[in-house]
């Protein structure tokens, strides 16, 4: 276990540093002179300033060396500042990501809330009129964009019957943002639960727990389930990427404060430490999270707990 | 007397089509019934609707009464588990792997109410110790995948037994074994119908295994019976003409064949070779690997056929890849003609390719399923040979017949064709490249016996016809027995005897040969085991000394 | 580029267009993507207005009369708009799918293929960019290019490479390990022919269900991008975009938001649909 759980780690540490290197190179991967373009829309900046900006962002010196005090800043905390305000980077990150946080784990629980019972349902009445019903409606589910499922949900539930608000930041806010994603992911967990458990259904050591005698729903209950969910745990991992990639527009929609909100005005304001930012912060959230869930998976399944 | 179980007119069908018709038999109690059949019999339907796990859409008719009831009947839920066991042919995924081995003993206990928890886990560890698996506490929480095929079929076998059933229903459960753990697992088998006198319903293919549990067997094909009577009449005077044909396939380790000595000069030789697998291979992998060849050195004679025998592990598969260059050695030669065939590269190497050619086990993963026959049979000529579209056909209708195939075949897709049809295409394959030598894989293991005769008698005509010579790889020393005319005995990565067939077989020098010689299940009733002996761990893996005229055991 | 995939389609059984027809998903759903096809093809002969003319009727008007489906804030022709839409639409598919699928398949078979150095060092990029998600890096190119509806979909295309590629290489993989394929390494078959002639046919059916059920992840992706702005840019009839700018007349004028979120979600479903079905009716006709 400890090695599967080593590889992960060290993927994991592999793939942030990796994202360092990237996110240095992105300035350079932009047409034009990065600077120039960061500033064009702030009126009455000089040459000299702009000048300043470069040497502070060591723009002017080799890759490696702008590598190297990349990293050495971000060990030190610092993020760089926004380019309109000049806050700190890492502060106004802190003061958002709890929030998307929130929303994706609430739409993370939706999901597996609605989405497992439903998959698992129509896989125990596999072939019958449920089960086709279920798996339509799971299919329109994938097929429906999240940011028209949101702007829908928002027209019904906050302007035309005022039951919810229509933005800011309290809890009645998170419910819309957070039905919007976890519903549009439920339908995928319905799927995915749906196809494992009657893969697991047939397969041999089930037919061997009929031949014991054992009840339908002791059978269903102890060994396909248990079975079943296993391959369901590993795509949480997945999910929760595609959760924190749909919150931006989810945030978007709902004005709901979070990281994906401040990462899109940045790439209008073309605020690159800011994308900078947002770039490490997702890729370190979405390691962090894979990884948690591989221990999950580690624990969960004797074949890698006890290898 | 009242028969434990007693069948009439059972069939079963799946919507319009009959899967299984007509099958009747009785089943007393300390007896064991075989029902043989090759694939597609019927057997394991006939199996399932006794159980009453049939597949949703299929139904069963007809008579089978035990204890009073009808098994076969819709209002009756057969008493599974503690009236009728059955055990699966595949001892790997027969266990659920999520929970551990004691819950999976004890659970049908509780369910049926049989006994507490505390009791329950009593008689668990008993009845391990019964089946024959050592530690039994420590099993009780181990988890499926930390224990071999064997004692996962030990556990099975134990899993159904606690709950008394007073008939046991096994179905082919020594197929996807060893050899020599299959001869245990059928001793185990009897011991058990021997102490609790329950009725033992065996299913499966071969003859051998038939001859040597069976009172009464019970002939199926194609869905029907073909015969059914007490064992030493079927073996010594069968009435039903398929019977007659099925005994004649069956290949006998203690036939005698009469093979032309074949001394020779040496046509390849394979030195010192050796290869570990890593167990992962990445860039993280550890030191630990698998020794799939450890410093083998073996030499096959022109125009003879030499057979490489092991069981699992043993890599004699892996030595015949490595000689048709499939695979890598880590160390040693192999040289053909002078040619060091492991130091050529590129160019080089392509063209001796078709030197060494090779017949894989798996018929349904041999031809790419893209490719029409005529291509996948003409490729070498394609890729060696400038020929004209023209020449090429008629080389491959030539090929066609000479496997006994219709030369519209070349048109067809290889899913239009049956396992044993696809291995003959695999055969014109390899004698398409004009080889010196055919490695042969256990061309016929994945075949059914009526099949694989033909097949066998196919590989040794055109072996004379082509000249070849043949490097024949096998577990089924029966099959050798009747093709090889030298035999080389692998295990872990040593070869431990080596010699001409005739004195190998009547006089083996190495207690694992004798081991293997002596499990092997022989199709004469009159010749049943004893219990056998098990074989020790111990015995000699050192380099080869010639004890008599090219008869070479490990010292 | 997803258009010559299909030409290369392998030889299968007979009666593989008539297996697909048999499935109802496979059914409908080529019936959604063929008149979608229609749709985009003959958008000019099709559309009563010109898509970007503002005032081609009074603002705000609801659909039915001469506006089928109504006007935009502009008075621009909603139905106009949506059939030019369309076209975009499938052509930003198809330009993604054709940039993850060609790239993807190239370093997945490759991989497979040559195992080794070569297939760690790939496969393990492959594993870290797919850590990135398809979002996050869609974004990034966005970020660094700057928002075009061309930049969308180059961005959708780049990021979905490393799931391609993955999906190819565990495919390739199988094949590759399976006999035929070493029966004709043994023949002498060269990388060229071995690639060529076995290993691209047999995964091919594979990649084609898998490209058919991408076109519409990436339609979603795209339609996304420009729903914030980040792709089609205004005057452009791009539905996601039409989306965005449904925002302010929510109240006012509630289907300039219905409308092109059916139209997505029917093409979606359309494309979802179909490579379900080409998933049942490509199938392997092995029987044992």
């Amino acid at each position: 276990m400890w090695r599967f759980l080593g590889t992960r780690i060290a993927m994991g540490a592999l793939t942030i540093w990796i994202t360092t290197i990237l996110v240095t190179l992105l300035i350079h991967a932009v047409p034009g002179d990065p600077v120039q373009i960061m500033y064009a829309q702030s009126q009455g900046t000089t040459p000299e300033q702009i000048e300043e900006v470069r040497r502070s962002l060591g723009l002017d010196r080799p890759i490696p060396v702008q590598y190297a005090m990349y990293v050495e800043r971000l060990l030190q905390g610092d993020l760089g500042h926004t380019i309109r305000g000049g806050q700190p980077v890492l502060e106004v990150i802190i003061q958002r990501l709890p929030n998307t946080l929130l929303l994706a784990c609430a739409a993370m629980f939706i999901a597996i809330l609605i989405g497992v019972p439903i998959g698992f349902l129509a896989a125990y009445r596999e072939g019958t009129l449920t089960d086709i019903a279920l798996m339509i409606i799971a299919i329109a589910g994938i097929s429906m964009p999240h940011f028209w499922l949101g702007l829908m949900l928002l027209f019904f539930f906050a302007l035309e019957l005022g039951w919810l608000p229509v933005s800011g930041n309290g809890w009645l806010n998170l419910v819309l943002p957070a039905l919007t994603l976890g519903l549009s992911n439920a339908a995928i967990f319905a799927r995915l639960t749906r196809s494992s458990m009657i893969d697991v259904m047939s397969q041999d050591y089930v037919q061997t727990a009929f031949a014991k005698g054992l009840p339908k729903a002791l059978v269903l209950r102890r060994h396909v389930l248990r079975a079943g969910l296993l391959p369901v745990v590993t795509m949480m991992g997945l999910q929760f990427a595609f959760m924190m990639g749909g919150a931006i527009v989810v945030e978007n929609i709902f004005s709901w404060n979070g990281v994906g909100r401040m990462a899109v005005e940045a790439i209008f304001q073309r605020d690159y430490p800011i994308i900078q930012g947002f770039i490490l912060t997702f890729s370190v959230v979405v390691v962090f999270v894979a990884i948690a869930i591989d221990a999950l998976y580690a624990v969960l399944d004797p074949r890698i707990r006890r290898s | 007397m009242n028969a434990l179980l007693s069948v009439t007119n059972l069939s079963v069908s799946l919507g319009d089509t009959t899967l299984v018709e007509s099958i009747a038999f009785d089943l007393e109690p300390g007896e064991v019934l075989c029902i043989v059949g090759e694939s597609g019999s019927g057997k394991s339907m006939t199996a399932k609707a006794l159980m009453g796990l049939l597949p949703p859409k299929a139904a069963a008719q007809g008579k089978a009464m035990f204890d009073g009831m009808n098994l076969l009947s819709e209002e009756v839920t057969p008493p599974r588990g503690t009236g009728i066991g059955l055990i699966f042919q595949e001892p790997m995924t027969a266990l659920t792997p999520v929970l551990t081995i004691g819950l999976q003993l004890t659970e049908a206990l509780e369910t049926h109410g049989l006994c507490q928890k505390d009791e329950a886990y009593e008689r668990a560890v008993a009845m391990l110790e019964r089946v024959g698996i050592p530690e039994p506490e420590t099993r009780m929480r181990q988890y499926p995948h930390e224990l071999s095929g064997g004692m996962r079929q030990r556990v099975v076998i134990a899993m159904m037994m606690l709950l008394g059933p007073r008939v046991l229903i096994a179905d082919e459960p020594t197929t996807a074994l060893d050899v020599t753990v299959q001869a245990q697992i059928l001793d185990l088998l009897r011991e058990i119908v021997r102490d609790t006198q329950i009725g033992l319903i065996l299913i499966t293919h071969d003859m051998g295994v038939v001859a040597e549990m069976a009172d009464h067997v019970l002939v199926m094909r194609a869905g029907k019976a073909e015969e059914f009577g007490k064992v030493a009449e079927i073996f010594s005077a069968p009435k039903a003409a398929y019977t007659r044909d099925l005994l004649d396939a069956v290949p006998r380790i203690d036939s005698i064949s009469i093979r032309e000595d074949v001394a020779s000069d040496v046509l390849l030789s394979a030195q010192n070779i050796s290869k570990t697998f890593n167990m992962r291979g990445s860039l993280f992998a550890g030191q630990r690997g698998q020794k799939a060849l450890d410093d083998v050195s073996l030499d096959i004679q022109r125009g003879e056929t030499l057979a490489l025998v092991g069981e699992s592990g043993s890599g004699k598969t892996t030595l015949g890849h490595v000689i048709a260059r499939l695979t890598d050695a880590e160390a040693g030669k192999v040289l053909m003609n002078g040619t060091d065939l492991t130091a050529l590269s590129g160019r080089a190497l392509q063209a001796e390719r078709r030197a060494v050619q090779m017949v894989f086990q798996d018929p349904y993963a041999s031809l790419d399923p893209r490719q029409s026959i005529g291509r996948t049979i003409a490729e070498p000529m394609i890729i060696h040979e400038s020929l004209s579209k023209d020449e090429r056909q008629s080389r491959v209708f030539d090929l066609l017949e000479k496997v006994d195939l219709s030369p519209d075949a070349a048109r067809r897709y290889p899913h239009e064709f049956s396992g044993g049809q696809r291995q003959r295409i695999a055969i014109a394959r390899a004698i398409a490249a004009r080889p010196t030598l055919v490695v042969a894989d256990e061309p016929t293991s994945a075949l059914d016996v009526s099949i694989q005769a033909r097949v066998l008698d196919l590989l040794d005509a055109l072996k004379r016809s082509e000249k070849l010579t043949m490097l024949f790889i096998s577990h089924d020393l029966a099959v050798v027995r009747q093709i090889a005319d030298r035999v080389a005995v692998m295990r872990n990565g040593r070869i431990l005897e080596m010699g001409p067939a005739s004195a190998l077989f009547a006089d083996p020098k190495h207690p694992y040969t004798r081991a293997l010689i002596d499990v092997a299940p022989v199709p004469d009733p009159t010749r049943k085991h004893g219990v056998r002996p098990v074989l020790k761990g111990d015995y000699p893996v050192g380099p080869l000394s010639e004890v008599s005229a090219g008869h070479w055991v490990a010292a | 580029m997803s258009m010559s995939a299909q030409q290369d389609a392998p030889k299968a059984p007979p009666g593989f267009l008539r297996r697909l027809l048999r499935s109802p998903s496979g059914a409908i759903g080529l019936g959604i993507v063929l008149l979608l096809l229609f749709f985009a093809i003959f958008a000019e002969m099709l559309a009563p207005y010109n898509p970007n003319k503002m005032g081609a009727g009074g603002r705000f008007l609801p659909p039915g009369g001469k506006h089928l489906l109504g006007t935009d804030e502009f008075g621009r022709d909603m139905f106009s708009r949506i059939l030019f839409g369309s076209r975009i639409t499938l052509l930003i598919g198809a330009v993604a799918v054709g940039i993850s699928l060609t790239i993807g398949m190239a370093v997945g078979m490759i991989a497979a293929f040559r195992r080794g150095w070569i297939e760690a060092i790939l496969m393990r990029s492959t594993d870290v960019l797919f850590s990135f998600t398809e979002t996050l890096i869609a974004l990034s190119f966005v970020a660094v290019l700057g928002p075009s509806l061309q930049n969308a979909g180059i961005a959708v295309g780049v990021a979905g490479i490393p799931f391609y590629a993955r999906t190819c290489y565990a495919a390739a993989l199988v094949e590759t390990s399976k006999p035929y394929f070493e029966a004709s390494i043994s023949a002498g078959a060269r990388p060229a022919r071995l690639v060529m002639v076995h290993l691209l046919p047999n995964v091919l059916p594979t990649m084609i269900v898998v490209a058919t059920l991408g076109v519409s992840t990436a339609i979603l992706a795209a339609a996304g991008l420009s729903f914030l702005g980040l792709g089609a840019q205004p005057p452009t009839s791009e539905w996601g975009y039409m989306l965005a700018g449904s925002r302010d007349y929510i109240n006012r004028a509630p289907w300039l938001m219905t409308i092109p979120g059916i139209a997505i979600a029917i093409t979606v479903l359309g494309f979802n649909l179909l490579g379900d079905g080409l998933r049942t009716s490509l199938d392997p006709v092995e029987r044992k």
